[in-house]
């Protein structure tokens, strides 16, 4: 399905192209609340009413803006964000500062067993020590690269251009795979 | 610009990450529709990210699949629009209106506005009606130096004629005469000019059917020469021309004066020296 066919379904509340929606990106953006989310029953909480809201929200998608998947990617983050964020949360489980990830994917608090399926920890084997800082931070966790830099005490552009060296590699993992 | 440094400086992944500030994304789509290079870079990221996220990422389980659909069945069947629902909760929850403070402003200000307006539209109203007050206190002062510059006028004149002609005083009188016993009335005759003029000292007051009438008795009967105004006392009355008098009289005549006199009624009675 074209995405400007998938588009137009989910506007129509088109309950066929809802479950393709869900067939095609459920995993993807499971996988971007789960990163955030270590508990099961909370993430699934978060992704039922993000997945909602992608359903309700689609008349605001700008496809000039980019992409479906990244605009919904970006509506599952931000939702993970907000419920890290709030009391629900503080009160199930423990939460993470930015500085538990300075010891990256080896830590208990890390993301590799939060996720099963391929696994994270195979896909990030090939980045170095450094790029899987930024890459946890940023990408899985959704902090922002000025937060990084604050708390680690790395240049703007430095961690700007981690982020590009560490999405380049796994770029070349994830075409082979 | 450097298009390859631009792509490497990891800007694009941070705009793919929804990290970049709302200037630094319009840079990026701008530029974006100008290079195909960097629209073609974006597209590879996303699509990086889309196979890594579903790669590292793992199915939900068909319960949250279940509730998931069973919400969005749930909403197909309400067919409430979410405009409806918009509105509902607009009346639900008026206070949550952001714009209630601008609101109460706005009345109290209104408030303000309509007793200022009262107030100020109340003081109007009062310094109009004095003005129109003065304006009329005005009026009548202007009236009143009017008359006195007339009366002024006259008694002047009546100075120059006095002065300046040959009058005799002729006084009248009641004593002996049925009528008015204290009637006192002085003429003023030039012999010459026989200009005459009449001051009233002391004459009653007539019915309005009624009027004093003054005759000049000469040779050849008695003549009148003029009504008499009673209520203008010690005023100079201009009457009608006499040449030869020998004496001079008033009698009350019906209303607009007589041709002869009604000798019954005779007030006063003056003889010319």
């Amino acid at each position: 399905m074209e995405e400007q066919d998938l588009i137009k379904g989910l506007q129509a509340s088109d309950r066929q192209v809802q479950e393709y929606l869900y067939e095609k990106y459920s995993r993807a953006l499971y996988g971007v609340i789960r990163r955030i989310i270590f508990d099961q029953e909370l993430a699934e909480e978060v992704f039922h009413d993000a997945f909602l809201k992608i359903t309700k929200k689609i008349g605001s998608y700008d496809e000039t803006k980019g992409r479906l998947y990244t605009w919904m990617a970006n509506i599952c983050r931000n939702a993970a964000i907000d419920k890290t964020r709030s009391r629900e949360f503080s009160e199930s489980s423990k939460t993470n500062t930015i500085d538990d990830y300075v010891y990256g994917m080896e830590s208990e608090s890390g993301t590799a067993s939060a996720v099963d399926g391929i696994g994270v920890r195979e896909l990030m084997e090939d980045l170095n020590e450094e790029q899987r800082l930024v890459m946890e931070c940023i990408y899985f966790k959704g902090y922002t690269h000025t937060e990084v830099a604050e708390a680690h005490a790395i240049p703007l552009g430095t961690v700007k251009s981690r982020v590009r060296s560490a999405l380049q590699v796994l770029k070349k993992k994830a075409d082979k795979i | 610009m450097d298009i390859q440094a631009y792509i490497s400086s990891g800007k694009l992944e941070l705009f793919v990450l929804g990290d970049l500030n709302e200037t630094e994304q319009q840079e990026v789509l701008s530029l974006a529709k100008k290079y195909p290079e960097i629209q073609q870079e974006i597209e590879d990221i996303e699509a990086a990210m889309f196979a890594f996220d579903t790669a590292s990422g793992s199915e939900p389980s068909n319960a949250v699949k279940n509730k998931i659909f069973a919400s969005l069945d749930a909403e197909r069947e309400t067919e409430t629009s979410p405009k409806e629902l918009e509105e509902k909760e607009v009346r639900l929850y008026p206070a949550a209106n952001p714009w209630k403070p601008f609101a109460v402003a706005a009345s109290l200000t209104a408030v303000l506005a309509i007793g200022a307006a009262a107030y100020f539209g109340y003081r109007y109203y009062e310094a109009e009606e004095r003005v129109l007050l003065a304006l009329e206190q005005n009026a009548t002062l202007a009236d009143n130096l009017q008359r006195t510059q007339v009366r002024l006028d006259q008694l002047d004149a009546d100075t120059k004629q006095l002065l300046s002609g040959n009058f005799d005083r002729v006084p009248m009188k009641g004593e002996g005469l049925p009528m008015q016993e204290d009637a006192r009335v002085d003429v003023f005759w030039d012999r010459e000019s026989s200009e005459v003029f009449l001051s009233v000292n002391q004459l009653a007051e007539l019915d309005e059917n009624s009027d004093y009438q003054l005759w000049a008795i000469g040779e050849d009967g008695p003549v009148g020469i003029g009504l008499v105004n009673p209520a203008e006392k010690l005023n100079l009355q201009a009457m009608q021309a006499a040449g030869e008098v020998q004496a001079f009289a008033i009698t009350i005549e019906p209303k607009g004066g007589s041709e002869s006199p009604t000798l019954e009624k005779l007030v006063v009675l003056g003889e010319v020296s």
